[in-house]
This record gives structure tokens, sequence and C-alpha cells, in this order.
């Protein structure tokens, strides 16, 4: 399988807690403009198909799919929603544009997340009605129960887990889209209210508001418009087993295949050697470890030793997270996927041609056993 | 019934509920086999009679090979801690009054398990692969509830 998408644009709202003065549709047009804008189309013309990833009880509005073309120049065209992260909605338009149907599809993803008066009773409404949910009213259990486990199998610090709330908190302070940037000690960290042992509060990522478009199109799009454009050279996703009592905590399957599914497709043997960034899953501190080993990306180090020698630093030989990550740009629910493919992109476009391949990826939230994985290039 | 929230005198958001807290789920034949189980104060999974799975919960298709499954067995009650955390705050980021500790319980030559309360144990005795066992309540009405607790086996 191979791949012939590229990026031709991409636009984003700043990240925030709150965003009072805009409606989610506002949020989106800025996003959306922005976009095309940056991919120099006009998309009343140009805009073949309009993906949105949107889940109905973030947004308080049932069929939500209904509520999108209007403000992002989609109106009367193929429009559809993914119901998850905005990078599932990147890896649908990846396939219908290489079916050779179409040359310029566009994916939107948003969070109004401050819209949401009681956020963790949606989050308790995800849990299975059978089994979990009659015990657990709150939902980051389940994340100290992975945290404890992976910690434990991969002999992992609680200092080396801190360090990374630190470095990606402290990436966010020279990143404008970031509300979250600040200068955190490790031991504030460590000190910080215990939420479901060994998970601390400062180890979960705190919302935000914002929007991000990205425009994908074929090579012949790139080659009239002229433009030097990141290709994506593999994309996976993959879904387990919802019982997460099967789940394999300390690495899980799922992240694991959908990283072979894209270093397949972009024929990467080596995945240490061969990407240059990583802006991987961060909802949860511990998770960013964890999927540096689950990708293949840890090159035989430990992951003490990883952050203790500074490999993830922006400075380090595999910076993960460089702008900050969901810890320092905050969590913005399903466009989770998207503001870390923004940021990859940004990176890429500011690297002068040294940064040759990026890695991005993400995670559903609990209960659902998915990941999605894209490897972008020149 | 929807209100208007004023700020600094300008209309800013619109409130309202979603009215989706009255829902019914089916249990379907496979927790119908497992609640009902857990009525008798029985552990019930299901096995595959093609690949030899048993799932733990259990359930009428195999994940491996997508076979039916009709094949219900009551496993052996004797269970060892997978995995555990100990939940300090609500929801809503209020202290519990006592802390909860919720283990992963695996059972021999079962896929999933259990995930419950572990009480009559000190965290710092815990360990993976530490033995439990299953508190039933007196009174048992076909739920997850109906297991009260696990707890270390004397």
């Amino acid at each position: 399988m191979s791949s012939d998408v590229y990026i031709i644009g991409i636009g984003a709202t700043k990240f925030s807690p709150s965003t009072p003065e805009f409606s989610f549709k506002e949020l989106m047009y800025e996003a959306a403009v922005k976009a095309y804008n940056d991919a120099g189309i006009d998309p009343r013309k140009d805009l073949d198909v309009m993906v949105t990833a949107a889940e109905d009880y973030w947004e308080g509005i049932s069929i939500f799919d209904e509520y999108v073309p209007d403000q992002l120049g989609a109106v009367l065209k193929p429009v559809f929603t993914v119901s998850g992260d905005g990078l599932w909605g990147v890896a649908h338009a990846h396939m219908l544009i290489n079916t050779g149907q179409f040359d310029v599809v566009a994916v939107e993803a948003h969070s109004k997340a401050s819209d949401i008066v009681d956020i963790q009773s949606i989050w308790r409404m995800a849990l299975d009605p059978y089994i979990h949910r009659p015990l657990v009213d709150n939902v980051h259990v389940f994340a100290g129960l992975e945290m404890n486990i992976f910690m434990e199998s991969l002999d992992v610090d609680r200092d080396a887990v801190s360090l990374v709330v630190s470095k990606n908190m402290g990436n966010a302070l020279g990143n404008p889209l970031a509300p979250y940037g600040a200068d955190v000690d490790p031991d504030m960290v460590n000190e910080s209210e215990v939420v479901s042992y060994p998970l601390r509060s400062m180890d979960i990522s705190k919302y935000s508001d914002g929007a991000v478009v990205a425009v994908l199109a074929s090579r012949k799009v790139v080659e009239d418009l002229g433009v030097d454009a990141p290709r994506i050279l593999g994309i996976g996703w993959v879904s387990g087993s919802s019982y997460i009592e099967e789940w394999d905590f300390a690495a899980p399957e799922f992240v694991w295949r959908a990283g072979q599914l894209a270093y397949s497709m972009a024929n990467i043997n080596d995945p240490y050697d061969s990407i240059d960034v990583a802006f991987i899953d961060d909802r949860y501190s511990f998770r960013e470890l964890q999927s540096i080993y689950t990708l293949g990306l840890d090159n035989g180090y430990s992951l003490n030793e990883l952050v203790y020698n500074g490999v993830t630093y922006p400075d380090g030989d595999l910076p993960v997270n460089p702008f900050g990550g969901y810890l320092g740009c905050g969590y913005p629910l399903v466009a989770g996927g998207l503001q870390k493919l923004y940021n990859a992109v940004m990176y890429m476009r500011s690297g002068g041609g040294d940064v040759e391949t990026a890695l991005v990826m993400t995670r559903m939230e609990y209960p659902s056993p998915s990941a999605a994985v894209a490897i972008l290039g020149w | 019934m929807s209100v208007w929230d004023v700020f600094n005198g300008k209309t800013r958001f619109l409130e309202d509920n979603m009215n989706v807290d009255k829902f019914v789920y089916t249990l379907g034949h496979g927790y119908e086999k497992f609640f009902n189980g857990l009525k008798e104060g029985k552990i019930i999974a299901s096995k595959c009679s093609e690949c030899g799975v048993t799932y733990l919960p259990p359930r009428i298709y195999c994940e491996e090979c997508l076979s039916e499954i009709t094949e219900f067995v009551e496993i052996k009650q004797n269970g060892v801690v997978l995995g555990y955390t100990i939940q300090n705050v609500d929801k809503d980021g209020r202290h519990l009054k006592e802390k909860v500790i919720w283990a992963l319980i695996g059972f021999n030559g079962v896929r999933g398990g259990i995930f419950h309360k572990l009480v009559g144990v000190e965290p710092e005795e815990i360990y993976v692969g530490m033995p439990v066992k299953p508190v039933f309540r007196e009174e048992r009405k076909g739920s997850i509830n109906d297991i009260q607790y696990f707890t270390k086996t004397v």
C-alpha cells in the first residue's frame, strides 16, 4: 500500500480553557478560513469532500453532523462525520484521495469543552453500563489502574513521569496557541493531589477549547499549486476489544498495531532511526512514555534513561511533544489528534528542511481501546 | 425549560438539559448468564468450542474466530490481582471519606477478568499475583454489585 496524499494547508484557533465569546460554529469558521488561506484554495470551488470528527455527547446535540457544512464552506458538498478523533478523520480523507475520485478533502475537529457543565458525567456515560458504570463514578480510576500496571511492569520511576509534565508544560511556554505553559518543578507534580494512585492531578491534561482544520490534497493539486507540502507517508488506526479486562495495560496492543500499519505504509523498519520528532498522546503524563515504548521509539533505552538523558527534550535526539502536548496545549477532546497534526506541520515547516519525518499519534479515551498513528514526511 | 444567562448585560449562553438520563440496557444471552450466575453466587464464563478461549465476562461470540459460543462454564472463584489503583477523589474532585482500592482480577485459564473493589487489604500488602476471592452479598439481584468486593485469600 502506498500513500500520495499531502497536507497543503492547516489552520487552528488558539487553544483556551474557555471561549465564552465564540460559539462552536465560530471556532470552526476561524480554523477553516485560516486553513483554506494557508492552502491557497477557495473551498466553494476547490473542496471536494468535508470530513468532520465529533461525538454527539461532547456537543450536547444529537445527530451533530447536521450542524457542520455552513461554517466550513461545505454547503451542498459531500460531508460526513467520523464519530471519533480528528486523526481518524485524516485517515478517512487519506483513503478518499487515494481512491483517485477526489483531489481536495478537508478535515475538521473542535472542542467546546468549556460548554459542558458536568464533563465527568459524560465520561461516566462512556463506561460499560453493565459491569463498570454501576461501580465507578470517576473515569480517572482506569487511568490510575493503567498507570500503575505500566509503571510496575516497565520499572518506570515516578520522577521520570513527573519530568514529562515539567517538560511539556515548559515546551508550551514557546507556543503562542497553548494556554498551559508553565515552568513546573517535577516536585510540584510529585506533591500534587492523588486522584487515583499513582495518578496525581498534575498528571492529567486540562481541557481546552479550540478548532483545527487540515486540507489534504492529491499530488496533482500540489503540482498545480506549485507548493512544497508535507506528505502523509503512512497512517493506521486500530481498535481492540471493548472489554478493558482484556487490555495489555503495560503496552497496549492496539497502539502497537496502529503504529505497525503506519510504519508499514511508510516503509519504516527502525522507528527511532527514521522519526525526527514525535507528537504523541499525553492525555495522562505516563502515556507519553508508554507510547514511546509501545511504538518502538525507545531505541533500547530504559524509559527512565530516556527522560533523564534528555532524549525527548527539544534539543534531544527525539523531541517529543516539543510544542507542549496535551499537558501544555490542553486536551481538546476529539480535536486532540488534529492539534498534534497542526503542531507537527508547524514544526516541520519551521525546521528548515532538517526535520524530515514526524510521527503523530493519539488515543481515544476510556473505555475506547483505539489508537491512530500518522507519519509525515517531505 | 431553557433559561437565558445574562453576563455583563449581554446574553451569552443558552442553558439546556439533554434529558437522557433514563435508559434500559438489554442484557442479552451473555450477560444474562453472567448476572444470573452472580445471583446464585457463581462466576460464569463462556468457552469457544472452536478455539478453546474462555471469556470473562461471558459472551456468545468468539473474538478470535467469530464462532458462536454456546458453552457456558462456571469457573473457580480463586483469582489473582493483575493490577490495582487507589481512588482518592470522586468525579467532582471531592475527597472520598474512605479511599477505594480497585483491582483487576484475573482467573486461571480465562481471558479477561473482573474489575472490582478490593477490601480488607492494606495498600502496601498488594502485589501483582496476590490471591483473592469474591465476597458475595447476602441479598443478590443479578448485577455486578452482587459481588460486594474481593478480598485476599487467607
